[in-house]
């Protein structure tokens, strides 16, 4: 009962948040804390999970975002839809590219991910008359226009993100408690003796790697909507794959919260020291936020989630003695 | 009474190796049937032969009239074979319960339900302390002890139990001999590899012998070990092995 007030209460916070904070800076960053947990959630299911380590999540995310972008600019059709029909492209695109990665495993597996996606940036960047080549484009500005989610307050993209983000979470959770996340997470474990007790391992790997790029593609839409701009390189952005992997190791791998509490940790620090030390000692922003990774792999392998499941273990275990 | 596991002509080469070589041999209904054989005979070999881990060069395995060859894994425990691998693979970080579950799910997909048939195989093989405990942190024994849970789980027809009893002390053999009996009592068919001939004594009256993959020997316990050939290739290999060898 105690969580369930603690979630209701964070919840009245997060949609009050923007009707209190005042500084569009603030909110900009609370909008990228949401996005990336979200895309964080998306590749934990997997990644996480699972334990198959995909730093090839941007073809996903560039695949939604363009898919939304082109038939928005070329066919007058809302992003909105466009969003769903690209999480629909990014679900057939991981058919193919899954059948192909799956075949390997461990390092092999996370290089020919990485491949993927940086063949689908080169498809872009040659494919000039429907989608705008190496320039990309910008997406024209209608004002305050929900239908086509533009906002004119950062206010309406934060509530946008925040549903995503629930959303991601609402079927992590419900994954996680079903026979599948159990699934999931023995292929993780030992695939062998998964497939022993009946676990259909390459099945349930397509299954999820369809969920998880499907959230994937609907994070990239939102994001070109938000920024009013599209070109390979942002769309396809290898940061998008290492950020989705790193929130979620930092926060803790197959866990619920663990990509959140990752992009929390992560973001605020990356935006802190930014506005402290500013861009001009170029690097050293970069170097520390790098520590700070590196601290947390060091000493929390399994994350934070993973330290405050150790503590409720160690708590339970000593009331069990007492 | 009707075959169980009809296995036909099976070969296996590793490069130049042949690590089974025409193996035949039929497990009846409701038998336990005891694959015995020297170190590296192939055994475990011919379990993931008939498993699907590994597909034969040669041969056919049937289970119950159906042909398994060619089936993967998951699809062969579909048909109600389940095993045990000689060296454990726990899903460590899971807890003990939420192993045994993953097998459960095979037949039971809600929660609830397949925690409470994950209890009962739990409580069967006397791990019920160690219910919450993370599977990698069991002592070895108990992991094995994990592996015939989590196949149980699965509800097979089938059990292959690859070297349950290795490192067992004689109260825990016995116990494990009571665990077996009890299962065959129950109406499951059951081949079991093991080193220990007081134990296949206890569990088994039909005896199938491999060296260097091949079958050197096969039928009750007594001419079996009269068998001159399977003396020899005990001794060849085995005589100072710490179970005692043959006698
Ligand atoms: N995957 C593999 N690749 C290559 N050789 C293998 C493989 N698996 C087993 N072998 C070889 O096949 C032979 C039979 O091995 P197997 O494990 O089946 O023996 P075993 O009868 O189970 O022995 P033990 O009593 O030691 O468990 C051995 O020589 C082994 O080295
Ligand atoms: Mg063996």
């Amino acid at each position: 009962m105690r969580w369930v007030i603690g979630l209701i209460a964070a919840v009245a916070v997060l949609i009050a948040l923007p009707l209190v904070v005042e500084s569009a800076f603030a909110i900009d960053i609370c909008i990228r804390i949401l996005l990336f947990s979200f895309i964080g959630v998306a590749w934990n299911l997997m990644g996480g999970y699972a334990k198959q380590l995909s730093l090839g999540h941007a073809a996903y995310f560039g695949l939604g975002a363009y898919t939304s972008t082109i038939l928005q600019i070329n066919y007058d059709i809302s992003p909105w839809i466009g969003m769903v029909a690209g999480g629909c492209v990014a679900m057939l695109a991981s058919l193919p590219i899954g059948w192909l990665c799956f075949r390997l495993r461990g390092p092999y597996f996370t290089i020919a991910t990485i491949a993927t996606a940086q063949a689908l940036m080169l498809i872009f960047l040659k494919f000039r008359d429907f989608a705008w080549g190496a320039e990309g484009t910008t997406i024209p500005n209608l004002g305050n226009a929900p239908l086509m989610m533009q906002f004119e307050e950062k206010a309406g993209y934060y509530y946008v993100v925040l549903g995503l983000l629930a959303l991601a979470l609402a079927i992590n959770y419900k994954i996680e408690k079903s026979w599948m996340g159990y699934y999931l997470v023995a292929i993780g474990e030992d695939e062998d003796a998964a497939e022993a007790v009946g676990i259909n391992a390459p099945r349930i790997k397509r299954d999820i790697y369809l969920i998880s790029s499907f959230l994937t593609a609907l994070a990239g839409t939102f994001y070109v909507q938000y920024i009013y701009f599209i070109d390979p390189a942002t769309a396809f952005s290898f940061n998008v794959s290492i950020e989705a992997a790193l929130v979620s190791i930092v926060g803790g791998i197959g866990t619920l919260w663990g990509p959140v509490i990752g992009t929390v940790l992560l973001e605020t620090t990356s935006a802190l020291l930014q506005s402290w030390l500013g861009s001009g000692i170029g690097g050293i922003q970069l170097t520390i936020y790098s520590l700070i990774l590196m601290a947390v792999i060091l000493w929390r392998p399994t994350g934070i989630m993973g330290y405050f499941y150790e503590l409720a273990a160690r708590r339970r275990a000593r009331l069990v003695k007492a | 009474m009707a075959d169980a596991l009809v296995i036909k002509k099976l070969n296996k080469r590793f490069g130049g190796l042949r690590a089974v070589q025409d193996v035949s041999f039929t497990v009846r209904e409701n038998e336990t049937l005891a694959l015995i054989g020297p170190n590296g005979a192939g055994k475990t070999t011919a379990f993931n032969l008939i498993m699907g881990f590994h597909r034969p060069d040669e041969g056919s395995v049937t289970a119950f009239g159906t042909e398994i060859v060619g089936m993967r894994p998951y699809q062969v425990c579909a048909q109600g074979l389940a095993r045990t691998f000689q060296v454990a693979k726990p899903f460590g970080g899971m807890t003990v319960l939420d192993n045994v579950m993953t097998g459960a799910f095979l037949h039971y997909r809600n929660p609830e339900e397949a925690r409470d048939k994950a209890r009962e195989v739990i409580e069967f093989v006397g791990l019920s302390a160690r219910e919450s405990t993370a599977a990698r942190d069991i002592t070895t024994i108990d992991q094995r002890r994990l592996e015939m849970a989590r196949a149980l789980a699965t509800q097979p027809k089938i059990l292959l139990l690859d070297e349950v009893m290795a490192g067992l002390n004689p109260s825990e053999v016995d116990q494990a001999v009571a665990l077996i009996d009890k299962l065959s009592g129950s109406g499951l068919t059951i081949v079991i590899v093991e080193h220990l001939m007081r134990a296949i004594m206890a569990v088994s009256k039909h005896i199938v012998v491999l060296d260097h993959g091949q079958k050197i020997a096969e039928g009750n316990p007594k001419d079996v070990m009269a068998n001159p050939e399977v003396i020899r290739a005990y001794l060849g290999s085995y005589a100072h092995s710490p179970n005692g060898g043959v006698a």
